[in-house]
């Protein structure tokens, strides 16, 4: 019987993507990588354990969009609207990871629905690359506008 | 000669997609699938300009082919790109794009927006002709 690593491996291979396999850490940790709609995600799966994975999937955040306090704001209030998918933010506020954890009567029911759990991680994580960008360019659409009327271009 | 599917072989790799070849003397032809779905690319060797990326789908037993032709209409009026059609006497259902190019290196920064709108178009098809299913009584 292969584990929950070979399993969805194997399973994502056969769907036509090609798989980059990490061997596990002393942990029994291991990670598979694959790359589907231009997007790359993270298969975490743990020795032993053969009915649970974590898919996870990064965003860049833009530079001009890099602010921290506004982010995890944003980040907290899209994960109100999907509170399977937990949010983090990482490498200072310049990305932020998306990751839903997912479990199983058995390891052969591991794979029911995988392309589903993508697109749940992709939606959420759309959803709040579009809150933080959106957020921004308002405040600094709302900044010009003050800075304009502070100015006497608003007359 | 030229590979013109030497291209799209690369765009595919790109995307982290495994792909088969089955040229055959009439044409070139790459498969592939993506979560799952299976896709191909023709281009044919007396008309290297154009190129065919598309997908085919069974329709479900007991649709009625009109409406499924009807919804099919409907899509190829609104949607960029992507022809919907009925075939194999109607029991299937074809989407294409289907463009003319100098080489099919010019398909290649586009080929994920291009996979993306057959995979939509087919989605919002069976969507679709779901809800033509359920409002018949």
């Amino acid at each position: 019987m292969p584990n929950a690593r070979e399993l969805i491996k194997h399973f994502i291979e056969n769907e036509g993507h090609k798989v980059d396999a990490a061997p596990p850490d002393d942990a029994g940790v291991s990670e598979l990588l694959f790359r589907t709609r231009g997007q790359v995600f993270s298969v975490t799966t743990t020795e032993g354990d053969d009915t649970a994975f974590s898919i996870s999937t990064a965003y860049e955040i833009p530079d001009w969009a890099r602010e921290p306090a506004q982010n995890t704001e944003a980040l907290d209030r899209v994960h109100n609207e999907h509170p399977d998918v937990v949010f983090t933010l990482a490498h200072d506020g310049s990305l932020f990871v998306a990751t839903l954890d997912e479990s199983a009567q058995s390891s052969q029911e591991l794979v029911h629905g995988f392309w589903l759990l993508v697109a749940r991680l992709r939606d959420a994580g759309t959803q709040a690359i579009e809150d933080i960008v959106d957020r921004t360019e308002s405040k600094v659409a709302a900044e010009k506008f003050i800075n304009s009327f502070m100015m006497g271009g608003g007359q | 000669m030229i590979d013109p599917l030497r291209p799209i072989e690369l765009a595919l790799a790109e995307e982290g997609l495994y792909f088969t070849r089955d040229d055959d003397e009439d044409a070139y032809r790459v498969a592939f699938k993506s979560e799952g779905d299976r896709y191909f690319v023709v281009s044919y060797r007396d008309d290297p300009t154009f190129v065919m990326i598309g997908s085919g789908w069974a329709l479900p037993v007991g649709i009625d082919p009109i409406d499924a032709i009807d919804v099919a209409n409907r899509l190829n009026v609104r949607k960029k790109f992507v022809k919907t059609a009925l075939w194999e006497e109607e029991s299937d259902v074809l989407f294409t794009v289907e463009l003319c190019v100098n080489t099919t290196g010019e398909v290649r920064p586009h080929f994920g927006r291009l996979l993306n709108v057959l995979r939509d178009t087919a989605s919002e098809f069976f969507d679709q002709l779901r809800e033509e299913d359920d409002e018949e009584p």
